[in-house]
């Protein structure tokens, strides 16, 4: 595997005072094999996310943003490069720690919602914090904190099925914010959204991120998601192509 | 940052419980349809344990009966040679009678018996048959064996009697014998010499088993006793128990009592599957072929839990990815597939139990009748069946079912947990069933 090195650093402008990136990649690849063919999906990507960033991976299909979303997630391992998420690195860790790490320190958003239908909307959205043993009251207070803030007040007590889809997405945007996670990964979040609410997801998230200081790290080929971050990483063939900072 | 409340079980476990009843929830019908072919099986191998043992230990009571009993005292070699030189002297005969009377054992005795056991031969006037001769006391003998049941024509034994006979048909047939006919028994005695004693048949009798009708006499063992230079001395002494399950502790007693004549070898204590291994072997093929039911029974049962077990973790594949990229290790996820496959064969388990008991309460005291099936006069082994079965419900073999019950939910959800802990978690996200 050689290539060109593929190297960002967003750090010092974006979150200067930060001790800790709350991502750094370090020549990462991933290689699939798919029957006799080798897939170069991330090719040596280095790249630094500091903490409060709102910051995109855009590109088209398969150009690696979605991998390297799962790769960072600790989803998935790569298969040669380095790895750290909020200070510790992911490459090196066992399945228990690498999912330690993912309760505690990250959020997940997908596509296609990801409810767990049986449970209700509080119940999913509390459900991390459940996992991290917080306190039933702590527990409740943040979430319903967060279902008022975003419309969903009256709807705690209903399953996934029926809630609509920007419905579900916004509880799952919760559900990855409320333990206040150190990084939240959201991979196409508005794709099965229409554009109404897909505007009213992304002035969510926008407002978390500034309010609470969350850090979020898309990957989209939306353009409502892309114009509204504050940092584009456009990414081609597995490698970072361009790396734009917006004020 | 994570306060866990004291006293409850760790989050992860909350967390795994909730999902498995939620998920068991979720496939209501799926999750009934299988309890119920659960709870079925369960409560019908809970019946047919209970009848089956009921019969065994009936089998079991016969055969001890019309031998030497649930545990008998004896010389090593008298079983083989079933001569008079090799008896039980009268000082361990005591011994043994004195440890089965002890306050403590004697309410697991039923009855017991000490005989003279020899082989002879009873002639009269029409001819002469090889017998066994079975000296007994007359006043305690019908508690210890069944044959004063199966009287035809004339009486049993009494302790009045002295040189009274009781015989099988096939041998009053054989040696043309009637109620008051006199026949003579010849045997060696505790001299070697072979003697012989005048008795009168006073009773006839048909157990319907022709290797006793033919062949098994029974005469007083005072008579015996004397003809035989015998004293107090006998061949055996023998003990009818409540049940069978008392064997191995009231062997062990006795073992205890008679330490000394048995260290030098002069006795043994032996056991019921000893003394008839042919019984024991018969219950033994029984039980293998219920066995062998139960197994393809259950099989079917346990595979049964693993379409359901397997049918949900393949219908949740996007379900465990979401969970893992939540936190949860691939251990956990397999544990949420694991508690609702023990939850799933626990509550079916209990519930067959439950069933099972309540069938097996119902035949209970009736018993289960099977004359339509059974010929009144089918041997086993040896031994008359009685066509009315009587179940027998005992706790240990309710837990052994139980825990068999759970041991296949554990063994039928292994399988699917792996593949659910095994889960390739971006793979798992593309699924869209």
């Amino acid at each position: 595997m050689t290539d060109t090195t593929t190297t960002t650093d967003a750090t010092a402008t974006t979150d200067a005072g930060a001790a800790i990136d709350a991502v750094r990649t370090e020549g990462v690849w991933k290689v699939f094999h798919q029957e006799a063919e080798e897939v170069q999906a991330v090719r040596n990507v280095t790249l630094r996310v500091g903490r409060g960033e709102f910051t995109a991976f855009a590109g088209p299909s398969g150009s690696g943003k979605t991998t390297l979303l799962n790769l960072i997630g600790g989803l998935t391992r790569p298969t040669e490069g380095k790895i750290w998420v909020a200070g510790r690195e992911v490459s090196g860790m066992s399945n228990q720690e690498i999912a330690r790490l993912r309760l505690e320190q990250v959020g997940f958003i997908f596509q296609a919602y990801n409810l767990l239908p049986v449970l209700t909307a509080l119940e999913n959205a509390e459900f991390p914090m459940l996992l991290q043993g917080i306190d039933p009251g702590e527990r409740q207070a943040r979430v319903r904190e967060l279902f008022v803030r975003t419309g969903l007040e009256g709807l705690e007590d209903r399953r996934p099925g029926k809630l609509s889809g920007g419905q579900q997405q916004r509880v799952a945007v919760i559900r990855a914010v409320a333990s206040r996670p150190a990084l939240v990964l959201a991979d196409e979040p508005t794709a099965n959204l229409d554009s109404h609410s897909s505007e009213a997801l992304l002035d969510m998230m926008a407002e978390l991120n500034r309010d609470l200081g969350v850090t979020f790290v898309f990957a989209t080929h939306d353009d409502h998601v892309m114009e509204r971050s504050r940092r584009l990483v456009r990414m081609v063939d597995g490698q970072i192509a361009s790396d734009d900072i917006r004020t | 940052m994570a306060s866990t409340a004291r006293g409850r079980p760790p989050a992860h476990l909350r967390v795994l419980l909730l999902l498995a009843m939620r998920n068991l929830r979720r496939q209501l019908r799926r999750t009934v349809l299988t309890m119920s072919a659960m709870v079925v099986g369960g409560g019908l191998l809970i019946l047919s344990f209970a009848i089956g043992d009921g019969a065994h230990e009936a089998w079991i009571d016969g055969g001890v009966r019309l031998g030497t009993g649930h545990v008998t005292v004896e010389q090593p070699e008298f079983r083989i040679s079933r001569r008079i030189e090799h008896r039980v002297p009268a000082e361990v005969r005591q011994a043994a009678e004195a440890a089965l009377d002890a306050p403590d054992i004697a309410p697991l005795v039923v009855a017991r018996s000490s005989r003279l056991a020899v082989s002879g031969l009873a002639s009269s006037a029409a001819g002469a048959r090889p017998v066994q001769i079975l000296a007994v006391d007359p006043g305690t003998e019908p508690a210890f064996g069944t044959i004063d049941d199966q009287v035809v024509e004339g009486r049993y034994l009494e302790p009045d009697d002295r040189v009274a006979a009781y015989i099988g048909t096939e041998l009053a047939s054989r040696l043309d014998l009637e109620i008051g006919s006199r026949v003579v028994v010849q045997a060696q005695d505790a001299q070697r010499e072979i003697a012989g004693q005048l008795l009168r048949v006073v009773g006839i009798y048909r157990t319907g088993v022709p290797a006793v009708d033919q062949a098994v006499l029974h005469m007083p063992i005072a008579t015996a006793a004397e003809w035989l230079g015998a004293g107090h001395d006998v061949t055996n002494v023998g003990v009818v128990l409540s049940s069978s399950q008392a064997v191995a502790d009231i062997s062990a007693r006795l073992q205890a009592a008679l330490a000394d004549p048995v260290s030098r070898g002069e006795v043994r204590v032996m056991e019921w599957r000893e003394s008839d291994p042919a019984l024991a072997s018969a219950i033994a093929i029984d039980d293998f072929g219920n066995y062998l039911i139960y197994a393809i029974l259950f099989t079917i049962i346990g595979f049964g839990v693993v379409n359901t077990v397997l049918m949900s973790v393949l219908h949740r594949h996007r379900e465990f990815g979401v969970l893992q990229a939540l936190g949860l290790t691939p251990g956990q996820t397999g544990a949420v597939v694991l508690i609702e496959g023990l939850t799933l064969t626990a509550v079916s388990g209990l519930a067959g139990v439950a069933v099972g008991w309540a069938a097996t309460w119902y035949f209970l005291g009736e018993g289960l009748d099977m004359s339509g099936l059974i010929d009144s006069e089918m041997t086993f082994s040896g031994i008359v069946m009685d066509p009315v079965m009587q179940p027998m419900f005992t706790a240990v073999r309710m837990l052994q079912i139980l825990a068999f019950m759970l041991t296949l939910g554990v063994v039928a959800s292994i399988y699917p947990a792996r593949r659910a802990a095994r889960i390739d978690v971006t793979e798992a996200m593309k699924f869209d069933r």
